[in-house]
């Protein structure tokens, strides 16, 4: 009898560890349709694979709330979450907490994704992370209005995207719309601005804030105009209160159709186009504009997320399968296609049915191909520290504490105590 | 009491009963142990140390760097602003004041073995001063939560007690306007600084700019939460909305208990509403004032959640510089620190009011 019993309680325990084992978690971005994409590829897995379970665990919006979240997991060394989706600019800084998925078959499908983002994800030739999808900052003008305003296409440099942006808003609002902004993008001190702030810098040949070679560049005479046009757009052509815009923030206005340009990712685009919603066709996006020096060119600075399989967890080999499932070509088609975020593998920006979908995606592929890349690989593991200072020395630019003279200045200082490296030209 | 039964010289039987009284406390004492002193004692530890937070497995637990942490925090320096000089070396001056240097600039030009950034700068006596620390964020975080705390603390004070004298009066309805004045304080603070972030929004999205716009106060949208100087008054004010009800409840605890015998007296006796106030009801209320500031002053000392969700890296309350520390900045030690800094603000404070309201009375 007592035999009987342990041996019930002995199978109870082995299949209750056997069910518990099957369940995959996911951590996943919340930011537009991001959640319920990921959550209907999370059941295409579950159909294909019964007695799985994958778990979708949405995170906070912003990228530096959630490292946050991140980081508490992994002090804790917990097993609860089994893939997180990470930033671009985190494998340096958090390969310590993933595994090697070549250990675990990524070898055989790595070579469709982009070579950069790839390398991006390396860290001493262990892939920490499969590239999921990839983002590059681009610029949302309102089709319409250009042409009600008599303008022939989206403005080329920084000085024309203001000239233009105060006409229509001028225009709007004597017609009526008082509600109506010229340019709304991402103001707030957070991860944002830098991504923001860097794209006006490298595209006025202001450099990349710190090169990769290691030389602080971001203290020079083009970075400190650019800066300075972007302040004056504060309470001109862009709310007041762009400067505690995050990406949604932006998005939310612009596809309320109170504003003529906006900065934002591709993620915006299906978002604005669902039928129903003010702008649906009205609206297409083109490279942001460039700096108004000679050789400036218009910059976009690159983003994406990436996953990768905690070294915590309890179930790697599931943990992985189930990253590069959401990963594959079937998986980013159906994510390019519903929710225009940029897919990792050069083939699908020839697949008609996602040109369809997104068609700048086509004429845009130069852009996400050149996209610049933060200084994260160079100041690792102090990358966030550098970013913090940059975004809250243009923040206080913006705000009018500091002229941007001084800000460059001292920021110039404090990069140097934060990294060592020397100073230099870009 | 214990000591005074002592001294008589207890009886067998009392000091059994205080062996089992001891027995039956130690649980509770093991419990503080575990859940109070060994996590305060783990932040001291490692407020001595560089450790990194979730720096693998191999990086566990930093080295110790003594008051490194401390000093970093606390260092300030308080200099002269030097006159701008000309190119033939002679002070500046443009039209009839001084030209003077750029403090921020000044500072780090100086050759301190720390670099100090400005938190401060003011004229005094024809010279211009500054002041500067090594962590200006951080001094700036403990300046801001405590003008926050006495500002919201005061405010909280006079509306909950003017809140409190009005519902203790019997009049219909009285039980649902208890009931309901209760409603912002059960809301949870990361929710209701989510509403006020909504009703605050730059544009006429917000409710406020819509309001002020439509009625003709304002002719263009006020960016709140932008506004330096807008910023720390929008958090007192979303505190004062959500903890007002807090103290009315306390108060109004506390006024119950004062006899009506008092007040038909003092009205025999020609006393007026004023001076029935000052004379009853106020002495009357202070061990319960007392308390009620006690407990909003030290919860709003170390005030997180608001300036966390509404302001992020913008703008810090101590609590959450601490939090940028450990997270975003992964320095477990200058976090550490920091909360230590924190928890010896709120200990003085304790202190300074069981001192003054006389809480520690022996009656």
């Amino acid at each position: 009898m007592r035999k009987l019993f342990f041996g019930l309680i002995l199978a109870v325990a082995l299949v209750w560890g056997a069910a518990a084992a099957q369940t995959v978690t996911v951590a996943a971005g919340a930011v537009g349709q991001e959640l319920e994409l990921v959550q209907a590829a999370a059941q295409r897995y579950m159909e294909a694979n019964p007695g799985v379970t994958v778990n979708v665990l949405d995170t906070p919006d912003l990228a530096d709330d959630r490292l946050g979240l991140y980081l508490q997991f992994f002090e804790a060394e917990s097993s609860e979450i089994d893939v997180y989706q990470i930033d671009v600019i985190w494998p340096g800084d958090l390969a310590v907490h993933f595994v090697d998925l070549y250990d675990y078959g990524a070898g055989e499908v790595v070579d469709q994704h982009f070579d950069a983002i790839v390398e991006n994800n390396t860290v001493d030739g262990r892939l920490i992370a499969i590239p999921w999808f990839t983002d590059a900052g681009l610029l949302y003008y309102r089709t319409d209005l250009l042409e009600q305003y008599g303008f022939a296409g989206p403005p080329e440099t920084w000085t024309e995207l203001t000239e233009m942006a105060q006409t229509i808003q001028d225009g709007e609002r004597a017609a009526g719309n008082t509600d109506f902004w010229g340019f709304v993008w991402q103001g707030n001190a957070y991860e944002g601005l830098t991504c923001d702030a860097l794209e006006w810098i490298a595209s006025n040949e202001g450099g990349r804030i710190i090169e990769p070679d290691g030389v602080i560049t971001v203290n020079n005479p083009n970075a400190i105009e650019v800066i300075e046009l972007a302040a004056s757009w504060v309470g001109t052509i862009s709310p007041t209160g762009v400067t505690g815009f995050a990406e949604e923030d932006a998005r939310l206005m612009f596809q309320a159709g109170n504003a003529a340009f906006m900065r934002n990712w591709p993620y915006a685009y299906s978002l604005g186009q669902e039928p129903g919603t003010a702008i649906s066709g009205l609206f297409d996006v083109s490279p942001l504009p460039a700096g108004d020096v000679p050789g400036g060119r218009p910059a976009a600075t690159l983003g994406g997320w990436q996953l990768g399989v905690s070294a915590y967890s309890n179930n790697p080999e599931l943990a992985a399968d189930v990253a590069l499932f959401l990963a594959s070509y079937e998986e980013q088609k159906i994510r390019a296609v519903e929710g225009s975020l940029n897919p990792t593998i050069q083939p699908l920006y020839e697949d008609p049915e996602v040109l369809e979908a997104a068609p700048f995606f086509g004429a845009l592929f130069d852009v996400f191909i050149n996209a610049v890349a933060r200084p994260s690989t160079i100041t690792a593991p102090n990358y966030a520290q550098v970013s913090s200072a940059f975004y809250t020395a243009v923040h206080d630019v913006l705000t009018g504490a500091e002229d941007a003279e001084t800000a460059m200045a001292l920021l110039e200082l404090d990069l140097q105590a934060m990294t060592g490296f020397p100073t230099g030209t870009p | 009491m214990a000591v005074k039964t002592r001294a008589r010289g207890p009886s067998a039987l009392a000091r059994g009963e205080e062996r089992t009284a001891l027995w039956l406390l130690l649980p509770s004492f093991l419990i503080i142990a575990v859940v109070a002193l060994y996590p305060l004692g783990r932040v001291v530890m490692s407020s001595f140390t560089n450790e990194r937070f979730a720096a693998g497995v191999e990086l566990r637990g930093g080295q110790f760097i003594g008051f490194e942490n401390y000093r970093q925090l606390l260092s300030l320096t308080l200099r002269s602003v030097p006159q701008r000089l000309d190119a033939e070396g002679q002070p500046m001056f443009a039209d009839g004041e001084p030209v003077y240097e750029h403090p921020r600039l000044f500072l780090r030009g100086l050759d301190t073995p720390r670099a100090y950034d400005a938190v401060s700068v003011f004229d005094l006596f024809g010279n211009r001063y500054v002041l500067g620390a090594s962590s200006a964020r951080f001094i700036r975080a403990v300046w801001d939560t405590l003008v926050f705390t006495v500002s919201s603390v005061a405010l909280e004070t006079v509306l909950g007690m003017i809140i409190a004298l009005t519902l203790t009066a019997k009049f219909i309805g009285r039980g649902v306007m208890r009931a309901a004045m209760l409603v912002p304080w059960a809301i949870i603070t990361v929710v209701s600084a989510r509403i006020w972030e909504w009703m605050l929004q730059p544009t006429r999205a917000g409710f406020f700019n819509a309001f002020l716009t439509e009625i003709g106060v304002i002719d263009r949208s006020i960016a709140f939460f932008q506004t330096a100087a807008l910023q720390v008054p929008a958090m007192v004010m979303i505190d004062v909305w959500k903890t007002t009800p807090f103290m009315a409840l306390l108060l109004l605890a506390g006024l119950s208990t004062i006899p009506t015998e008092l007040y038909e007296a003092a009205e025999v006796d020609g006393a007026n509403p004023v001076r029935r106030f000052f004379s009853i009801t106020l002495p009357l209320l202070t061990p319960t004032l007392a308390v009620a500031l006690i407990f909003r002053t030290l919860d709003a000392l170390r005030v997180f959640d608001l300036f966390q969700v509404v302001y992020g890296e913008a703008r810090y309350s101590m609590a959450s510089y601490a939090y940028y520390q450990l997270i975003a900045a992964r320095n477990v030690g200058m976090s550490s620190a920091a909360s230590v800094i924190i928890f010896i603000v709120i200990f003085t404070f304790a202190i300074l009011y069981i001192r003054a309201l006389g809480v520690e009375r022996d009656d």
